[in-house]
């Protein structure tokens, strides 16, 4: 049974566009839920050092990739070369927005997939101009966040991020 | 701490793999409330069997000195983690296991037997069907055998009943004229002509009709016009035999007019 604890759950949107960013951060922190939950914005990694001490412990991470921003790509790559390899036991995932427009991708669809297998996280599409997507997607990521603090007793955020993973490659 | 793990290549694979496990092992339980806070060893295969891989593991590695974290030692990571948290679940759960599994035996038997039970149903349920259908076929054309049969039965009867009314009529008729024409012949002009031949200055005979002729007149008279059944007496008809038929109630007079009869209803 999930203790209501005042646990508050740390999440990490990494990604260029802060507007979406922002959006998304709102639209998550709008749904319901019986925990707090605290969302950290950044635009890339390494987080500044200087804060480390008073940081809490982050659940989940979500680096934010704009299909029609190769910027957006090469951002979260060097992102990712700065993250400390237990994260992708399960706490890391990669939202794809802008996948709307697919005439206007310059990024490509494989090099997402690429992205996600080589890490072993989830890669999550969506809409975030859309509103009902984006209540859609804050619910996803607030479910994964839950599973990811272990607030889901049974299953564990590497057990998860392994399914996930595998329906994907199908 | 956000830390960057070197994964250098020139140490040897099996002191490295063993307590990176390790450590890796507390890295995850600290993530995982539920899971135990040390995972022994137990849980890495022995080094003996994996030698010739991570000697492959080695050479692919020095391949991919400047990067941070390869798929190769994610993916082991992510193997070792899974290992633990497998038997972490194993542990904990053998008894939850055997209550499952219980449940899920006598689930199974209930549905198998449901299943046959549903079976049987269905082909009883199949058979009345059959039965139903048979029986509907045998009363539809039961039902137009009768019908079928009792028309023709009533067309019969009405036409045997037509005929013999028929011929019963030609019967009647044809006694009556011969009782007619026995006791009510056509009277010889004779005897009233030679009287009235007396005088030639009156007027000429008329050709006087039968009895029967009257009579037919008279029928014929009621049977096509009901509403106006009454005939005018015409010099043609003898009138003594105008006086029988009066008489005997066979004929009536008009209430009004004395020059016409009618035959009486006797079918009313």
């Amino acid at each position: 049974c999930i203790s209501y604890k005042p646990f508050s759950l740390p999440e990490q949107l990494v990604g260029t566009d802060e507007s979406q960013q922002q959006q998304l951060a709102e639209a998550i922190l709008k749904e319901k839920k019986t925990f707090k939950i605290n969302i950290h914005v950044a635009t890339s990694l390494p987080l500044p050092a200087e804060r480390d001490h008073i940081r809490p412990r982050i659940d989940l991470i979500a680096f934010m990739i704009n299909m029609q921003s190769k910027h957006s790509l090469r951002n979260v790559e060097a992102s990712l070369s700065h993250m400390d390899a237990n994260f992708f036991l399960g706490k890391v995932c990669f939202l794809i927005t802008g996948v709307g427009r697919m005439n206007h991708c310059s990024v490509e669809m494989n090099a997402v997939r690429k992205l996600g297998n080589l890490y072993c996280s989830p890669v999550l599409f969506c809409e975030l101009d859309s509103e009902g997507i984006r209540v859609a997607t804050a619910q996803r990521l607030l479910r994964m966040l839950q599973i990811c603090a272990g607030h889901m007793p049974g299953v564990s955020a590497l057990f998860f991020s392994s399914l996930m993973k595998s329906s994907i490659d199908e | 701490p956000l830390a960057c793990h070197a994964f250098s290549s020139s140490s040897a694979m099996s002191s490295l793999l063993l307590p990176g496990a390790e450590k890796l092992a507390k890295h995850v339980s600290s993530y995982q409330h539920d899971l135990a806070p040390t995972i022994t060893s137990n849980i890495v295969c022995s080094i003996d069997a994996k030698e010739e891989l991570l000697d492959e593991c080695e050479e692919i590695w020095r391949q991919m000195e400047e990067v941070c974290i390869s798929l190769l030692s994610l993916l082991m990571m992510r193997v070792k983690a899974l290992t633990a948290e497998y038997n972490q679940w194993q542990k904990r759960s053998p008894e939850i296991d055997h209550d499952l599994e219980m449940v899920l035996s006598t689930v199974q038997s209930k549905n198998k037997k449901l299943k046959e039970d549903m079976k049987r149903e269905q082909q009883w349920l199949d058979e009345q069907q059959q039965l139903v259908d048979a029986l509907d076929v045998t009363h539809e054309e039961m039902k137009n055998q009768v019908v079928q049969f009792s028309e023709k039965r009533a067309l019969q009867e009405l036409k045997s009943k037509m005929l013999k009314i028929r011929a019963y009529k030609e019967e009647l008729l044809s006694a009556l004229g011969e009782f007619l024409e026995e006791h009510f012949p056509l009277l010889e002009e004779d005897e009233s002509a030679k009287k009235k031949k007396k005088s030639p200055a009156e007027e000429p005979t008329v050709q006087l009709v039968t009895l029967h002729e009257i009579l037919e007149r008279l029928i014929n008279k009621l049977m096509s016009t009901p509403h106006e059944p009454y005939l005018t007496i015409n010099d043609s008809f003898w009138p003594p035999y105008v006086e029988l038929l009066l008489r005997y109630g066979i004929a009536l007079r008009h209430p009004e007019d004395p020059n016409r009869i009618r035959l009486e209803a006797f079918h009313q």
